[in-house]
C-alpha cells in the first residue's frame, strides 16, 4: 500500500506547498498602526514569547465616539456563513436590518451550527459554493485545507492591504502584525483576523465558581491533575442527578506536557501519537470515565446542551473555549441559576510541584476570508465593511455591531448597554464580530465581575505560556496529507477511550494502524518540507 | 425516511402489477407500440415528472463515480483531478474500519429484517380487525405520528427516557436500583436503533399493506364464512396469500437496500457506543471520505456499496421469480 500512496506525492494539487517564507510574509503583511483608544481599567499584563493578556473594561463610554464617517458600504448584496455555538437568531430579524442599514449593503448572515461546522464546510467548498464571506476557525485548517483553499476560492488582499495599503482601513491596521500573518498562505494575504489575542488558548477547564466555593473548595486547592480526579469523587452524586465533569479531554490534555501535534527532541520531528505522554492523558480520561465521574449524556456525545447541564448545575467542571466566558454566558447562567458564576481552573501540571506550561494558539482563532469570485471593487467595499466591523471597544460602530440599536435592542441602565429581549434574541456575539473585529478586549457591561474574574485568570497563568514548534506558520498541505494530518480514525478512538468505550490500548492500535497508514509518510513531509525549509518558528 | 418513501413509490407500482395482473389473465393481444402509446399516454404523461426525478437525481449523479478512480481534488476538479485506477478501492479493502463498517451494517440489516421487517404486516393485521372504523383511523393516526419526526427528535425522546440521565435510570437510582446502561452500550447498540426504528417507521410501513388487505374482495372471505371457516382459517387461506405478492415485493426491496439502514440515526448516536459500533457504510464515506476531504476514497466506498446492492436485489428478484412471484417486475 505505501508505494500506492507515495504515487499520488503531490496529490492532484498544482498549487505550492510548504509554508510562508520570511521574505514573502514580510511583504504581504500590512502596515501596524495603532488606534486612539480608550485606555484600558485592567490594563494587559505582558508575558513570556511576546504573551500578553487582553486589556480589560468595566466601564462603557458614555458618548461613544465615531471612528467611521458615512456608510461604508455602496449597496452590494453579499453573504457570509460564519459559525454560532449556540441559538441561530432568526434570519430576518431587526438587528440584521439594522446593520444592512448601518453597513449600507445587503448582507445575507447564514450561520451555521458551530459543533458541525467542520463537516459542514467541506460540503461547501467541494461544491465550490462558498458565500461571498466565509469564517473558518484556524482550528480546522488542515480539516479545511485552507492553505488549498487560498489559492483557489479565495480572494488575494494583499494588494488592498499589503504595506500601506491598509491605512485606508484604519481600525483594520490597528489589528495586531502577528494575526494577519495567521491569515497568510502562499506568501499572499488572505484571511480577516476576529479577536486577536497575545492570549491565545485553545481552551481552559472550567467550573462552578459559585458551587464549589459554597463546598469550600477553591481554584488555588487544585494544581494536579490528581487534584482535579479527586473533585470527580467529591463532586458526583448521581443520585441528585450531578455529575462533576461533562468532557474535559480538548483543554487538559497539554497538561500531561503535549505539545498541540508537533515537538521536536535531538532535531527530529515526534508527534505528540508517539509521546508516552499522550498515553498517560488517556489512561487518566479513560479513568474518569470509567470511574462515573462524566454525565452521561456526554458520553452520549450530547454536546450541544453541554452549557444547559453547567448552568442547571448538573454539571460542575467543563472544558470551553475561552470565548465561552462572556457576558451572555452569565446572562444564560444567571438565568439558569441565580448566583452562577463561571471560574477557570489555573494551569495544571501532572506532578506536584511542578511548572505549568502551554502552548500558545496562533494569534487569533477566528479567521474570515472572502471569495475569489468577487469584483476588485467588492472586494474593496467589503473591506470597508470589515474597518466598520474592527472598530475599538466603545466607539460607536462597537456600540452597534455588539449592542445593535439603542431602545430597539438595548437600553442603558446605569449608563451600561444592557440588551433587552429583542436584544437578547436577535443580537448575537457569534454573527458579524467573526467577520472582523478590533483586538480582544475584555469587557461585559454590566457584570464587571466577569470580566475581573477574566483578567485575574489571564494575569495569573499568561507567564507559563510558550511559543512552540511552527507557531502562526500556516502550513499548507496536499490533500492526502491534509488527510493523514486530520486523523480522523485516531481521534475517533481518542474519543471512545475518554468516554470510557475504547481502553489505551485501543488508541495504540489505532495509532500505529495510523503510522503505517500514512503518519510516517506525513511526518517526512513535514521534515521536508516545512522543518528543513522554513525552520521551527519560534 | 428514504426507505420509507421508496416503499410507499412501490406499493403503486405493486398495486398497478397486481391490478394488471388479473386483466392480463383474460388474455390481451400484443398491440404496437403506437397504439399502446396513444392508449396509455395520460398514464405515461404522469410519469414523466417521475422520470425526470430520476433522470436529475439518481442518473445525472453517476458520473461523479469516476472520482472513485482519481485522486479527486474538489479545489481543481474532476477533469483535472490526477488518476488512481484502483488504488482508492485497495486502500480501502486495506482499512479494517471499512470491514467493520460492512459488517456492522450487515448486522443490522439482518436484525432488522428479522425484527422489524414483520412488524407493519402484524399490525395492518390487527388493524384490520379492528371494525370500528373511528377506533381504526385513531389508532393509525397514532402509530403514524412518529414517521414525522426527525431522527434527532427521535433519538433525543429516546436518551431523555432511557438515557443515563434519564427519567428510568433516574428513578433506579433514586430507588437505590443499578442504573440500565441502554442508551451508550456498544454491544446492544443494533437492538436499540431497530426499537428506535421500529417506534418511528412501522407505523408508516403498514400503509402498503392495509392497501393491500383492502384489495381483498370481502366476497372471499363472505364465501369462507358461509362454508364455516372461522377467524384463522380464513386469515391463513384469504388474507395471507393475498397479501403474499406485496411482502415478497417488500422483502426484495428490502434486501435489495441491505447495505442502506440508515444515516442520520447513527451520525447522531456514533458518539453514544463509539465509532466501532456505530459506523455503517454511509457513515463511514462520510466521516473519512467527505469530512476529511478524501473525496475519492469516499466514493469508492459508495460505488463498492452500490455494487453488492445491485447484486442482492438482482439476486432476491430471481429467488421471488423462482417462488412463482411478480418481484420488482413481471417476467
Amino acid at each position: 500500500m505505501t508505494p500506492l500512496l507515495a504515487a499520488c506525492g503531490g496529490g492532484g494539487s498544482k498549487h505550492k506547498t510548504g509554508a510562508n517564507s520570511a521574505e514573502g510574509v514580510k511583504s504581504a503583511l500590512p502596515a501596524f498602526a495603532a488606534s486612539t483608544s480608550v485606555a484600558a481599567d485592567i490594563p494587559s499584563v505582558p508575558g513570556p514569547d511576546g504573551a500578553m493578556t487582553d486589556p480589560a473594561f468595566l466601564t462603557y463610554p458614555a458618548n461613544p465616539v465615531a471612528t467611521v464617517t458615512g456608510v461604508p458600504g455602496k449597496g452590494g448584496s453579499y453573504t457570509a456563513v460564519t459559525p454560532l455555538w449556540g441559538t441561530v437568531p432568526p434570519a430576518d430579524n431587526s438587528f440584521y436590518a439594522a446593520m444592512n442599514k448601518a453597513l449600507g449593503i445587503t448582507m445575507e448572515m447564514k450561520p451555521a451550527d458551530g459543533n458541525n461546522y467542520n463537516t459542514i464546510i467541506p460540503t461547501m467548498t467541494a461544491a465550490k459554493k462558498l458565500p461571498d464571506w466565509i469564517q473558518l476557525p484556524t482550528w480546522w485548517n488542515s480539516n479545511f485545507n485552507v492553505g488549498e483553499l487560498a489559492a483557489s476560492q479565495f480572494a488575494d488582499l494583499t494588494p488592498h492591504l499589503a504595506g500601506d495599503n491598509i491605512k485606508k482601513y484604519p481600525n483594520l491596521a490597528a489589528i495586531p502584525t502577528g494575526a494577519w500573518q495567521a491569515g497568510i498562505w502562499g506568501d499572499k494575504l488572505y484571511g480577516i483576523p476576529s479577536f486577536s489575542t497575545g492570549f491565545s488558548i485553545a481552551g481552559t477547564t472550567f467550573y462552578r465558581r459559585d458551587l464549589l466555593e459554597a463546598r469550600g473548595i477553591t481554584a488555588d486547592q487544585v494544581k494536579t491533575l490528581d487534584d482535579l480526579m479527586n473533585l470527580g469523587k467529591e463532586l458526583t452524586d448521581e443520585k441528585s442527578g450531578t455529575w462533576a465533569f461533562d468532557d474535559v479531554w480538548t483543554y487538559l490534555f497539554p497538561f500531561f506536557g503535549l505539545p498541540n501535534k508537533w515537538k521536536l527532541a535531538d532535531g527530529k520531528l515526534v508527534h505528540k501519537y508517539e509521546m508516552p505522554e499522550f498515553l498517560e492523558a488517556l489512561d487518566w480520561h479513560y479513568k474518569l470515565a470509567t470511574a462515573g465521574y462524566l454525565h452521561p449524556d456526554a458520553i452520549a456525545g450530547n454536546n450541544a446542551d453541554a452549557n444547559t447541564r453547567f448552568y442547571a448545575g448538573k454539571t460542575l467542571i467543563q472544558g470551553g473555549g475561552p470565548g465561552v466566558w462572556n457576558l451572555a454566558d452569565h446572562l444564560s447562567g444567571t438565568a439558569a441559576t441565580p448566583g452562577f458564576r463561571r471560574g477557570s481552573f489555573d494551569f495544571l501540571t501532572a506532578k506536584a510541584g511542578a511548572t505549568p506550561s502551554l502552548f500558545m494558539g496562533s494569534s487569533t482563532n477566528m479567521m474570515s476570508y472572502l471569495n475569489a469570485k468577487l469584483k476588485p471593487e467588492q472586494i474593496e467595499e467589503l473591506l470597508a465593511v470589515a474597518n466598520y466591523l474592527a472598530a475599538p471597544y466603545g466607539s460607536a460602530e462597537y456600540t452597534m455591531v455588539n449592542f445593535g440599536v439603542e431602545g430597539t435592542h438595548y437600553t442603558r441602565v446605569n449608563g451600561v448597554p444592557t440588551a433587552n429581549d429583542e436584544g437578547k434574541k436577535d443580537v448575537q456575539a457569534q454573527t458579524y464580530p467573526f467577520l472582523a473585529t478590533a483586538s480582544s478586549v475584555i469587557s461585559n457591561p454590566g457584570a464587571d465581575q466577569v470580566t475581573k474574574d477574566i483578567a485575574a485568570f489571564q494575569a495569573a497563568n499568561v507567564k507559563y505560556l510558550y511559543k512552540p514548534l511552527f507557531w502562526n506558520m500556516n502550513i499548507s498541505m496536499p490533500q492526502n496529507i491534509a488527510t493523514v494530518d486530520t486523523a480522523q480514525a485516531v481521534e475517533d478512538t481518542v474519543k471512545d477511550c475518554y468516554h470510557g468505550k475504547k481502553k489505551v490500548s485501543d488508541v495504540q492500535a489505532a495509532i500505529s494502524t495510523w503510522k503505517s497508514n500514512g503518519g510516517d509518510r506525513l511526518k517526512q513531509w513535514m521534515t521536508d518540507n516545512v522543518l528543513s525549509k522554513y525552520g521551527t518558528g519560534q | 425516511m428514504s426507505t420509507a418513501r421508496s416503499e410507499r413509490g412501490k406499493s403503486t407500482t405493486g398495486e398497478d402489477a397486481a391490478g394488471r395482473r388479473t386483466t392480463g389473465r383474460n388474455g390481451t393481444v400484443r398491440l404496437n407500440w403506437r397504439t399502446r402509446l396513444r392508449r396509455d399516454r395520460t398514464l405515461l404523461l404522469m410519469t414523466v415528472p417521475a422520470v425526470v426525478l430520476l433522470l436529475v437525481f439518481n442518473y445525472a449523479p453517476l458520473f461523479g463515480l469516476v472520482t472513485a478512480f482519481q485522486y479527486y481534488d474538489p479545489l481543481v476538479g474532476v477533469r483535472d483531478s490526477e488518476w488512481a485506477g484502483l488504488a482508492q478501492f485497495q486502500q480501502l479493502f486495506h482499512d479494517p474500519l471499512f470491514w467493520g463498517a460492512l459488517k456492522n451494517t450487515l448486522w443490522l440489516s439482518l436484525v432488522q429484517l428479522v425484527l422489524f421487517f414483520p412488524v407493519p404486516i402484524a399490525l395492518a393485521l390487527l388493524l384490520n380487525t379492528v371494525l370500528s372504523e373511528r377506533l381504526r383511523n385513531f389508532i393509525q393516526s397514532v402509530v403514524y405520528l412518529p414517521h414525522f419526526f426527525s431522527w434527532v427528535l427521535a433519538i433525543t425522546i429516546f436518551q431523555q427516557m432511557l438515557g443515563g440521565a434519564g427519567i428510568l435510570n433516574h428513578f433506579l437510582r433514586q430507588n437505590d436500583m443499578a442504573p440500565w446502561d441502554i442508551t451508550t452500550n456498544p454491544h446492544t447498540f443494533a437492538l436499540l436503533v431497530t426499537s428506535q426504528a421500529i417506534w418511528k417507521e412501522a407505523g408508516w410501513g403498514i400503509i402498503v399493506f392495509l392497501a393491500a388487505l383492502a384489495a381483498i374482495s370481502t366476497e372471499l372471505y363472505e364465501a369462507a364464512a358461509a362454508d364455516g371457516a372461522g377467524r384463522w382459517r380464513r386469515m391463513w387461506h384469504i388474507t395471507l396469500p393475498g397479501l403474499r405478492g406485496v411482502i415478497v415485493l417488500m422483502l426484495v426491496l428490502r434486501l435489495g437496500n441491505a447495505l442502506t439502514v440508515g444515516f442520520e440515526q447513527f451520525l447522531i448516536q456514533r458518539e453514544a457506543v463509539g465509532h466501532e459500533s456505530a459506523d455503517v457504510l454511509d457513515t463511514f464515506s462520510f466521516y473519512y471520505g467527505i469530512a476529511t476531504g478524501n473525496y475519492s476514497f469516499g466514493a469508492a466506498a459508495g460505488l463498492f456499496k452500490s455494487v453488492i446492492s445491485l447484486l442482492l436485489i438482482w439476486g432476491a428478484n430471481k429467488l421471488a421469480h423462482a417462488f412463482g412471484e411478480d418481484g420488482l417486475y413481471r417476467r
